[in-house]
């Protein structure tokens, strides 16, 4: 890192991690390690533009280069190099940046690191300790390993989707690309592993991370449900196997809602004290968690015909004083006056080279003694060429001259 | 020798955070599930094996407690404490998910056994994080996720937001905390201490708003629920299709990056008598910014999305899937549980793992390593453990405590 952005303190400052990995699955994972102090030098095209540079939310509401808030977030902290990787010239630099490093990381489709000779069996022969990640939707090998697209296709595919929303009707869906929240946990606990095997064994090794096959153990107890009982589930809307009332109740404003949880019978009878309706409580039909289950209708009527007369916010804190479990349903604004989100760091806001305050969300995390830190805002495109190029590889300025010259860099 | 074969785990957590001990045991840690006398809270979580509820075999547990090794202990009481304290001398790292504040009311907070291990690794997992002015409010898998952000952005627009059925909050927490205890691990190597890593399950599960969250400090516009698409201004985007058999989940969308995939499959359209060439030579790329400035009038994008859906309904899940694998389209089923477990994808990389348990007499599949790692391939060594199965491979032949002791626990019910 620059002088200014190092930091011993940091976990792991003595991490180096080359990083080949797009959109949101494969930068977000080396965004959690950015954030513990690995340094992150990521390769992006001039060319062929990194699809989550395109997407919303947007800085000021305005889509330009840089003004992706997708964009930002997952790659706060590291470095970025524009590299050709299709220009014959770009190889030796992969391979100085490969013997730099510790960790490669990539998410291209199986095969495009094979036709460029970044594969890791070309990779390990120039660094034979080398630890490589792949994540892709589907894993590197099978009949829909060369399939492109999104985590909301991973999702789908691997049962999320039809276990969203109403009984009754189509599935809801979730909203975006699933799988692509749940993976980079797996793939940044795989590398530091990984990293800590080398440590102890000196060898390093392939990880072949399939977003799809990780994601499905958030799916485990409906997996084994099959599995073993021979059971499909399907989609409860917001009812639950155990707790009731469980539901989202309206509010008194338009379109704003709050979760409402009753855990137990205990649960149920402070529910009934902090709505004023002891009449509820006294109700036979409702005196037992299998009662409020079968009459979770009537139930959620009048819930609701509470609920709708106040502010979430204030249905929310009335619940929780009598601790039963209760939260307005938060949207951005909401969550960004959140005290406790603000008591959390949840929300940092670094300086971005040419747009200003740019907001991401805090490390998740938080190590007592040695805290993780964002150290800068993600980098434009090519905004490291020159020190990575002179100050990590050592290029004089006139090997630098003959890339740029040679149409490498972006 | 797996990756983190040398290292102990005691775990603590309880419903919640089950996941984080099972991923470290997976990469090869030695992970003891301590639980109260009697067992876990855990297990009383459905579906149960056959539909018989008994501890033993809730599919819950089962799911997140695999790699672990399962003691008793009352930790309620001071002989309890006691032996868990002797535990904690040898322990790596410890994971806990109750209540902040509960465990060092009772003197095992992480002050107070980083005292006895000073390399211990303590990790926290709580709904809100170990302080702040939230720290104590009740809690459960719907309340983290509308804290959290995510739950605001999933269901259909003319009823409330709506989760998934299958609780998502403390895996993401867990998996979450599973990063910050290697990362703090990394760290210890240089300078042999330990540390607490305190996990917010409503911070974690914030990732699953795409960054969204971040629409407000941005100054950009908050997204809407839309069927799993979604909506900005007038526009609805949906992600999921009707097709013969089913749904699918399909990315239709415009802009440089995704504009191609939107061609390409106008093309394929229009070859097949699905629309003319007029509709299908429109400026994909540009197509969201037209619609947004009004130049291409909303009605029209309705009119595609129909013939588009008119093109997705025809077909069934698994013709719409081989033309995505063939001609490139962003397109997937929505498949069931069923379709999943049976998938030849998965099928052909070996995915689902046979774990037995020979207490019933059953081999059951479970998911499969979440990650293939070509030196230290993870390996499913044990089933989640019954109530109490190795109290006396633990107490007896590690901290070695003598028969009469063993007997004496047992019988005071500490163990």
């Amino acid at each position: 890192m620059p002088d200014h952005l190092r930091d011993e303190s940091l976990p792991l400052s003595d991490v180096k991690i080359l990083d080949f990995m797009w959109v949101m699955a494969g930068p977000a994972s080396t965004r959690m390690l950015a954030d513990y102090g690995a340094t992150v030098v990521r390769i992006e095209s001039p060319t062929r533009i990194d699809t989550a540079r395109t997407l919303q939310p947007y800085h000021n509401g305005q889509l330009g280069p840089d003004s992706s808030g997708l964009f930002a977030n997952c790659n706060a902290g590291k470095l970025g190099i524009a590299l050709d990787l299709g220009n014959p010239a770009a190889r030796t630099v992969v391979h100085d940046l490969v013997r730099w490093a510790d960790v490669v990381t990539e998410s291209f489709s199986p095969k495009a690191m094979r036709n460029w000779g970044f594969d890791y069996e070309n990779l390990r022969k120039i660094k034979p300790d080398l630890i490589m990640l792949s994540t892709c939707l589907m894993g590197q090998t099978g009949p829909l390993a060369k399939i492109a697209g999104f985590g909301n296709m991973a999702a789908a595919i691997s049962g999320f989707h039809n276990l969203t929303g109403w009984p009754d009707r189509a599935p809801a869906g979730l909203f975006g690309a699933y799988t692509d929240y749940i993976a980079p946990r797996f793939s940044a606990m795989s590398i530091l592993a990984a990293l800590e095997y080398r440590r102890r064994t000196g060898e390093g090794q392939y990880i072949d991370h399939s977003q799809g096959e990780c994601a499905i153990h958030f799916l485990g107890p409906a997996i084994l449900d099959y599995t073993a009982n021979g059971r499909v589930d399907g989609r409860h809307g917001n009812a639950d196997a155990v707790f009731a009332p469980h539901g989202v109740y309206p509010a008194a404003s338009d379109d704003c809602w709050v979760a409402i949880v009753c855990r137990d019978d205990e649960d149920w009878r402070r529910l009934c004290t902090a709505m004023k309706q002891e009449t509820l409580a006294h109700d036979s039909r409702y005196a037992s968690t299998a009662g409020r289950r079968e009459h979770r209708e009537a139930l959620d009527a009048a819930i609701s015909d509470w609920s709708r007369t106040l502010d979430a916010g204030d249905v929310q804190s009335i619940l929780q004083s009598h601790g039963v479990p209760a939260h307005q349903v938060q949207n951005s604004s909401e969550a960004y006056r959140d005290p406790q989100f603000a008591h959390r760091g949840h929300f940092i806001a670094l300086e971005h080279p040419t747009l200003g305050k740019f907001t991401v969300e805090g490390p998740r995390a938080k190590l007592s003694r040695t805290p993780a830190k964002v150290r800068r805002a993600a980098p434009t495109l090519g905004q490291d060429n020159q020190y990575v190029l002179e100050t990590l590889l050592g290029y004089g300025e006139e090997r630098i001259t003959e890339l740029a010259a040679a149409g490498v860099l972006g | 020798m797996s990756m983190l074969t040398p290292y102990r785990v005691l775990d603590l957590t309880t419903e919640r955070g089950l996941l984080c001990g099972q991923l470290l045991g997976d990469m090869g840690a030695d992970v003891v599930k301590v639980e109260p006398p009697g067992g876990s809270s855990a297990r009383s979580i459905g579906p149960f094996y056959n539909d018989m509820p008994h501890p033993d075999r809730s599919l819950y547990w089962w799911a997140y407690n695999r790699n672990k090794r399962g003691i008793t202990l009352d930790i309620e009481r001071e002989e309890g404490r006691e032996l868990l304290r002797r535990l904690v001398e040898r322990t790596d790292f410890l994971i806990e998910s109750f209540n902040p504040g509960y465990l060092a009311e009772r003197g095992l907070g992480f002050d107070e056994l980083s005292r006895i291990n000073p390399a211990l690794i303590y990790v926290s997992i709580t709904p809100f994080g170990q302080d702040g002015p939230k720290a104590s409010y009740a809690d459960s898998d719907l309340i983290i996720l509308a804290a959290g952000g995510p739950l605001v952005l999933a269901g259909d627009e003319d009823r409330p937001p709506v989760r998934l059925s299958i609780p998502q909050a403390y895996l993401h927490a867990s998996a979450d905390a599973a990063v910050g205890a290697l990362a703090a691990h990394h760290e210890r190597v240089r300078s042999s201490l330990g540390q607490q890593v305190d996990v917010s399950a409503v911070q974690s599960v914030a990732i699953a708003t795409q960054s969204y969250i971040l629409a407000a400090p941005l100054g950009s516009a908050e997204a809407r629920r839309m069927s799993g698409g979604v909506k900005f201004g007038g526009l609805d985007i949906p992600l999921v299709w009707p097709a013969k058999d089913g749904y699918i989940a399909m990315t239709f969308l415009f802009g440089t990056a995704l504009g191609v995939f939107t061609r390409k499959l106008m093309h394929y359209l229009c070859e097949n008598g699905f629309c003319d060439e007029a509709t299908r030579d429109k400026d994909w790329i540009a197509y969201g910014e037209m619609l947004f400035n009004g130049s291409e009038p909303l009605s029209e994008f309705e009119r595609i999305k129909s013939l588009v859906a008119d093109f997705t309904r025809v077909h069934t899940k698994a013709e719409l899937l081989q033309l995505a694998v063939e001609r490139g389209f962003l397109m997937t089923p929505v498949s069931t549980v069923a379709e999943v477990v049976e998938s030849p994808q998965l099928a052909s990389r070996d995915y689902f793992q046979t774990v037995e348990h020979p207490e019933l007499g059953a081999s059951i599949r479970y998911p499969g390593p979440f990650a293939k790692f070509s030196a230290t391939p993870i390996q499913y060594r044990r089933r989640a453990p019954t109530v109490g199965e190795h109290n006396r491979e633990v107490y007896r032949d590690e901290i070695m405590l003598s028969d009469r002791e063993f007997a004496e626990l047992a019988q005071k019910r500490i163990i």
